[in-house]
C-alpha cells in the first residue's frame, strides 16, 4: 500500500485505514509493517461505530470485515467490496478503480501539495527508557523520516548541552526545528506528521 | 455493505499521529479510499 501511495495521490485520492484498535496500538502495528504514513483511524469509541455505519461490522466475531469503500469528493459512495477478514486486498486493482473514479467524477478535487518537510537542520532529542521519546521515535519510523537527526541525551553529554542551548532546559523529547524548540511528545508527533504527511 | 451511489456516512476519528480526521475534510478536495481492517497486526 505504502509503495503505491504516489499513484493514489496522482488520482487525487486520500487513503485512510480504519480499525477498532487504539491509536497507540496503531502506531506500533504500523511500524511493524515497515512504517505507515497514511492515516490509520481508530474506530474505537464506541467500538466499530463507523464500520457499522458502512455495513461492514461483523457482529458475531465482533470484528470489522476486510472491506474497501471508495468515496468521491462529492461525498458519494462509488465502490464497496469485501475480501472477507481472512482475504487479501488487490491494491493494484484498487489503484485502477480510484483512477477510474478520478477520470469519471464530475466533482471538484485539488491536487496534493508538496509536503513542507523538516529542513536539513532539524534534530529530535530523546532519552532512554522514556515512553514519550518512544512515541516520538515511532512517528519518525512511520513517516520514514530517515533524514531527521535523532540524538539521545541520556548517553551523549554534548547533545544534552545542545538541547539546553536550544530549549532553555533539559526536557526530552524535544524537536528543534529551524532553531525553534517544540516540546511535548503529542505536539512533536503531530508536527512531524503535518510536515511530512499532510492530509489536507 | 453500503450501496454504491448513496451518500457516505460522515466520521471524525483519531489517526496514529493523534490528528482528528473527518470525512468532511475531503469534501470538494479529494476522493477517499477507505480500507477497513479486521484487527491490527493483519496487513493489506
Amino acid at each position: 500500500m505504502e509503495a503505491l501511495l504516489p499513484r493514489f495521490r496522482a488520482a487525487h485520492t486520500q487513503v485512510l485505514g480504519v480499525s477498532v484498535d487504539s491509536v497507540y496500538s496503531h502506531a506500533n502495528w504500523a511500524r511493524s509493517l515497515g512504517g505507515i504514513s497514511f492515516p490509520l483511524l481508530s474506530d474505537f469509541e464506541p467500538k466499530g461505530a463507523v464500520a457499522r455505519s458502512y455495513g461492514v461490522y461483523l457482529e458475531k466475531p465482533g470484528i470489522t470485515d476486510r472491506a474497501t469503500v471508495i468515496i468521491d469528493s462529492g461525498g458519494t459512495v462509488r465502490h464497496g467490496s469485501s475480501v472477507t477478514p481472512a482475504g487479501k486486498r488487490d491494491i493494484e486493482e484498487l489503484a485502477a478503480l480510484c483512477e477510474q473514479v478520478a477520470r469519471e467524477s464530475g466533482s471538484r478535487t485539488l491536487a496534493f501539495a508538496e509536503a513542507e518537510g523538516l529542513g536539513s537542520d532539524a534534530v529530535l532529542y530523546v532519552k532512554s527508557h522514556c515512553g514519550f521519546s518512544r512515541a516520538a521515535q515511532l512517528a519518525v519510523d512511520n513517516l520514514h523520516a530517515t533524514g531527521l537527526t535523532v540524538k539521545n541525551v541520556s548517553d551523549d553529554a554534548r547533545a544534552l548541552e545542545e538541547l539546553r542551548a536550544a530549549s532553555g532546559n533539559e526536557t526530552a523529547p524535544c524537536l528543534v526545528l529551524r532553531g525553534t524548540a517544540v516540546p511535548e511528545s503529542p505536539v512533536i508527533v503531530r508536527t512531524l506528521a503535518d510536515r511530512l504527511a499532510p492530509v489536507t | 455493505m453500503i450501496a454504491t451511489g448513496t451518500p457516505a456516512p460522515g466520521f471524525s476519528l483519531q489517526d496514529q499521529f493523534g490528528r482528528t480526521i473527518s470525512l468532511a475534510d475531503f469534501r470538494d478536495r479529494r476522493h477517499v479510499l477507505l480500507l477497513f481492517y479486521p484487527l491490527d497486526w493483519t496487513p493489506t
